[in-house]
């Protein structure tokens, strides 16, 4: 089949009309959006201090790391000091449940992921 | 439609009066349904999708700048609007096989042929890729005038280009096995 008879068949569609209700349908949902009130700002102002305190933890932490990886990594016997070195970084982790947070965080992953799922399948 | 008038509506809308809105809805209703049909063949949910496509352009209408034409400005919005929904709910796919409608063999009528073969074309694009699909789409929607279907979808005019040509050409290795079950049908 040739580019022209693709054109032919693929611009001449029939033109919809729509139906009598539309534009009243759109002003009713424009109407009830120009009601709605404004959407809550997010609190900035409160919230910086946590933000700030959590980036000054983590690089706090990060520079703590990588200091000890260093200058475990410069000894003679490095493999096995690098990873005694972590086994105290494990048992707090441990000490918080971080196992626990990380299975609720994969399996709330999970249940949003699979309502997505069905809602796409039933739609 | 003239340019003017979506400008005054525009500024009456801006400066908070709703109603003036509706004339902007009246005046676009039919290319926005058309465009939404083209891009999920569903009456119903065609109209779902105008709608949220003027709601959008409700809520956007600051952001339209008069040194381009509203209807580009849009047409732009919507399209977005229509891509995005369909990514999230994918229209109902159709299968090559179940293109072409089935016709009673005894009955040969060259008209309605042509018209089943125009039919069956038309909802082949929709087994397309995606971005392929909206390139077709968006170019004959504009009256294959492939800026204009650039703009729309917000890609330089080259890539549409490429993007129409690549579509054709999966259309034209498509078409084969549905042209076969069209003259077992002339047959």
């Amino acid at each position: 089949m040739k580019d022209q008879e693709f054109d032919r068949i693929l611009s001449h569609e029939t033109d919809l009309v729509p139906s009598s209700g539309f534009a009243a349908t759109v002003m009713d949902a424009v109407r009830n959006e120009a009601c709605a009130p404004p959407p809550i700002p997010f609190p900035w102002a409160r919230a910086l201090p946590g933000i700030a305190a959590g980036v000054f933890a983590l690089v706090y932490l990060f520079i703590g790391v990588f200091r000890q990886a260093g200058s475990v990594a410069d000894s003679p016997s490095s493999i096995d000091r690098f990873f005694s070195s972590l086994v105290p970084a494990f048992r707090a982790a441990q000490m918080m449940g971080a196992g626990w947070i990380l299975a609720a965080l994969v399996l709330t992953y999970l249940c949003v992921k699979l309502s997505f799922l069905f809602a796409r399948r039933n739609s | 439609m003239s340019a003017s008038d979506d400008q005054a509506d525009v500024q009456k809308v801006l400066a908070g009066d709703i109603a003036a809105f509706e004339n902007i809805v009246r005046r676009w209703q039919g290319p926005l349904v058309n465009l939404a049909y083209r891009f999920c063949r569903d009456r119903g949910r065609a109209e779902e999708m105008a709608q949220e496509a003027f709601l959008r352009a409700y809520r956007a209408l600051g952001s339209w700048r008069a040194d381009a034409a509203f209807s580009t400005w849009l047409f732009a919005l919507a399209t977005n609007s229509y891509r995005s929904e369909l990514r999230r709910f994918p229209p109902k796919m159709f299968a090559i096989e179940d293109v072409a409608e089935p016709g009673d063999p005894r009955v040969v009528d060259p008209l309605r042929l042509a018209e089943d073969r125009d039919r069956a074309v038309r909802q082949a694009v929709f087994t397309l890729p995606p971005k392929y699909r909206e390139a077709l789409t968006l170019f004959y929607f504009h009256e294959m005038d492939v800026s204009a279907a650039a703009r729309s979808l917000g890609l330089p005019e080259g890539t549409v280009k490429a993007r129409l040509s690549r579509g054709r050409e999966l259309l034209r290795s498509k078409l084969p096995q549905l042209l076969a079950e069209l003259n077992w049908k002339e047959a």
